[in-house]
């Protein structure tokens, strides 16, 4: 009695192991073949001079490595991407203006939402376009409007001191959207009830600001500093859109599109490899050093 | 833990075998090509109409053309020979010769040239043929790879209208202005301020200054950078001086908000270098009259000069069908029909030369000396410099900051000293990767 029992049991827990396996499989394919074999393949061939067009490989230790690290065009793209991470303590402030703003019922609260939130479901490419005929030197509305106030307008995308500007103005405005409709969604999950206790003690609208909301806040700014600073390091299709070779002397290219270069301009594939991999793991070491920044100033619940 | 990603390790391996499977070819009788390029709307029609007469012709092969944007084809390209799924027959730009050839990519086409059903060599424009040459050390010698899609020359056009106006009467054919001439003319033609203003030029091609100057960016072997050459430099600042001190062109700000091909379409720029490719658009668009006129010459050497490009059509090397192949290319290359759509359509001047030379020159349609672009093809024309290298990378430097000369932050000599050394140092990378 007691073995069939035992059997019946193990039956079922094979069958469940057999439904469960099948259920992860797609996922895991998934990973697997888009995630894990490529990353495996990328951190093999960094160590390569894989050429494309030859087909052919050695290994060369660590000699990709030395190259982009000595390579002066490498450093100013890395000057650059730094460059990119100005936009996001202007985008979260924004995006939390105007969360604020449309959380508290205020008239046309929608319209304004889908107005904020439509940049960042546009194509890129359209949005370029678009920016392209704003910020143009003659004929653009940008230069035209401080043409009406007296003051020449520089030539935003073919002056290496503006064009990065240019780029950066245009992802702050991109991403305001998506960071208030974050922001809405942890405004709302604040419970009701600290503000009445706040008011029930006479606390004043900014000190239940700062006092209340801003700390519920915090992990939900967490989250975007975490995503946006990512999103920052990887700034690309602006760059290749805006300007077809990196800027003039290379004054809008970031690492993402050096990679991109030297893997698919210059047919280095193995420098391509070699610098991601690093790239990667610069990227890792920020995100690991801000987790541990954020046990200082995010709220984790009582 | 350990047998569940065990199990997933399985089925992944069971799925690149299927994968692997499903590109079995059936070789029995009927078999498909493919071909890939990129074009504008009507090219593609033209193309697609091309291949469904090749079809015609061949009827036991299928042609799957895939086109991809212009900007994405080399991408494209380059992952499919990767991926070792390179299309039988592809666009290929010259200056992909030398590095595809000696890496066994395209097939070497030098014996179908000669022993085939579909063209006569002779008959075919010995630079557009010689573009795709090399011989495993100097482009335009030796084997060829590629048969030319189109040439095209790149000739200075010129506003009838507007010279008129202005009481300017362009050069006879056979003896082009000199620089001087040029500019005097262009002064005549510039007028007026802000919207209204007319330029008398676009900005000047670099190449033609540069050549007719006597001097190149690099030496005969192509194995040093000599820009900083009086030669070349003394162009470059002429070409630069034509906005900064002359102001008969665009400052380089207002080229960068209007370019200048739209700025003659509406008559706002007297001069401009075109190419047959433009042709179409203008019957289509231009409101005024038009010709061309030889490009100016230098005083040190008193010769004409201008580049002409060209894209071709290659043939892979692991093609399984490589005879299909190269008909294709040579049916899209030389067929009379295409051609002649090609040329009636504005796109090109035809690559047969006896089309070029009695239908093409007698049309009646705008340019009337289209003696010049044949001239170009013939006589006067060159290749661009960075074609003839195993990479452009020196050259995409050289351009980089370019536009500080344009707009004078430097002169041309300051610049030319700025950046020959790191560009001596690319092109030798690049010879050391050719001879690897």
């Amino acid at each position: 009695m007691t073995t069939m029992t035992t059997r019946r049991t193990q039956n079922m827990r094979r069958r469940e192991r057999f439904w469960g396996l099948l259920f992860v499989t797609p996922i895991g394919l998934q990973v697997v073949l888009f995630c894990i074999v490529p990353i495996g393949i990328a951190v093999v061939a960094g160590f390569t001079n894989w050429n494309v067009i030859k087909g052919t490989y050695d290994f060369i230790g660590l000699d990709n490595f030395f190259e982009f690290l000595t390579d002066k065009y490498f450093w100013i793209a890395a000057g650059n991407t730094v460059f990119m991470l100005i936009p996001i303590p202007f985008y979260l402030f924004f995006g939390i203006l105007f969360a604020i703003g449309s959380h508290r019922g205020t008239p046309g609260n929608r319209v304004f939402r889908i107005l904020f939130f439509l940049p960042y479901i546009s194509s890129v490419v359209a949005l370029v376009v678009m920016w392209k005929w704003l910020f143009n030197y003659q004929y653009g509305l940008v230069n035209q409007l401080l043409a009406g106030v007296g003051i020449q307008g520089p030539d935003w995308l073919g002056d290496p001191d503006w064009i990065k500007t240019t780029i950066v103005v245009m992802i702050v405005w991109k991403m305001i959207g998506i960071t208030s409709i974050y922001v809405l969604a942890a405004l709302k999950n604040i419970p009701e009830v600290y503000y009445e206790a706040a008011r029930l003690d006479g606390a004043s609208p900014i000190r239940m600001f700062f006092q209340i909301t801003l700390p519920m806040l915090s992990p939900a700014i967490f989250f975007l500093t975490i995503v946006g600073i990512i999103g920052s390091l990887q700034t690309f299709v602006e760059v290749q859109l805006f300007t077809s070779d990196g800027g003039r002397n290379y004054s809008a290219a970031t690492v993402t599109y050096y990679i991109w270069q030297k893997a698919f301009v210059s047919n280095e594939l193995g420098l391509a490899f070699a610098t991601a991999i690093f790239f990667a793991l610069v990227i890792l070491g920020i995100t690991l050093i801000q987790f541990r920044l954020s046990r200082r100033w995010v709220y984790g619940g009582e | 833990m350990k047998k569940r990603s065990a199990a997933v390790a399985v089925f992944a391996a069971a799925a690149l075998v299927l994968s692997g499977c499903s590109a079995a070819q059936t070789e029995s009788g009927e078999h498909t090509i493919t071909f890939m390029g990129w074009g504008s709307d009507t090219e593609i029609a033209v193309f697609n109409d091309m291949i469904a007469q090749y079809e015609d012709a061949y009827p036991d092969v299928k042609v799957d053309y895939i086109t991809v944007p212009a900007a994405d084809f080399q991408t494209k390209l380059q992952t499919m020979i990767a991926s070792n799924k390179t299309p039988d027959v592809f666009y290929l730009a010259p200056e992909n010769v030398m590095p595809f050839a000696s890496s066994g990519i395209v097939a070497d086409l030098s014996d179908y040239v000669d022993n085939n059903e579909l063209f006569d060599p002779a008959n075919v424009w010995q630079k557009a043929i010689d573009m795709y040459r090399y011989d495993g050390t100097t482009p335009g010698k030796g084997a060829v790879y590629g048969l030319p899609k189109d040439i095209g020359p790149f000739a200075l056009a010129y506003n009838k209208d507007l010279f008129d106006a202005a009481g300017v009467t362009a050069p006879d054919p056979e003896s082009p202005w000199t620089w001087d001439e040029f500019v005097a003319a262009a002064k005549k033609l510039t007028s007026g301020t802000g919207d209204d203003k007319v330029y008398g030029s676009a900005p000047y091609s670099l190449e033609s200054a540069v050549w007719s100057n006597g001097g190149d960016w690099l030496n005969a072997d192509h194995t040093e950078v000599t820009v900083t050459d009086p030669k070349f430099t003394e162009a470059l600042q002429w070409v630069a001086d034509l906005s900064l001190k002359e102001g008969v062109v665009p400052t380089s700000e207002e080229e960068s908000s209007l370019p200048s091909f739209q700025r003659f379409m509406d008559g706002k720029v007297a001069m401009m270098g075109v190419g047959p490719w433009n042709q179409g658009g203008f019957w289509a668009d231009a409101t005024f009259n038009w010709d061309l006129m030889p490009w100016p010459v230098s005083p040190a050497t008193g010769e004409r000069a201008v580049w002409y490009g060209g894209i071709g059509f290659g043939v892979a090397n692991s093609s399984k069908d490589k005879e299909d192949a190269s008909n294709l290319a040579a049916f899209l290359a030389f067929n009379e029909d295409a051609q002649r759509t090609n040329m009636e359509q504005g796109q090109a001047v035809p690559n047969l030369i006896d089309m070029a030379k009695s239908e093409y020159l007698t049309s009646d349609k705008a340019p009337a000396n289209k003696e010049e672009f044949i001239r170009i093809i013939e006589d006067y024309g060159r290749r661009a410099t960075q074609t003839y290298t195993y990479n452009s990378e020196w050259f995409g430097l050289f351009n980089s900051n370019l536009a500080s000369v344009w707009t004078g932050e430097q002169t041309a000599e300051e610049y030319a000293a700025s950046v020959t050394d790191e560009m001596q140092q690319m092109l030798d990378d690049g010879i050391a990767e050719q001879t690897k």
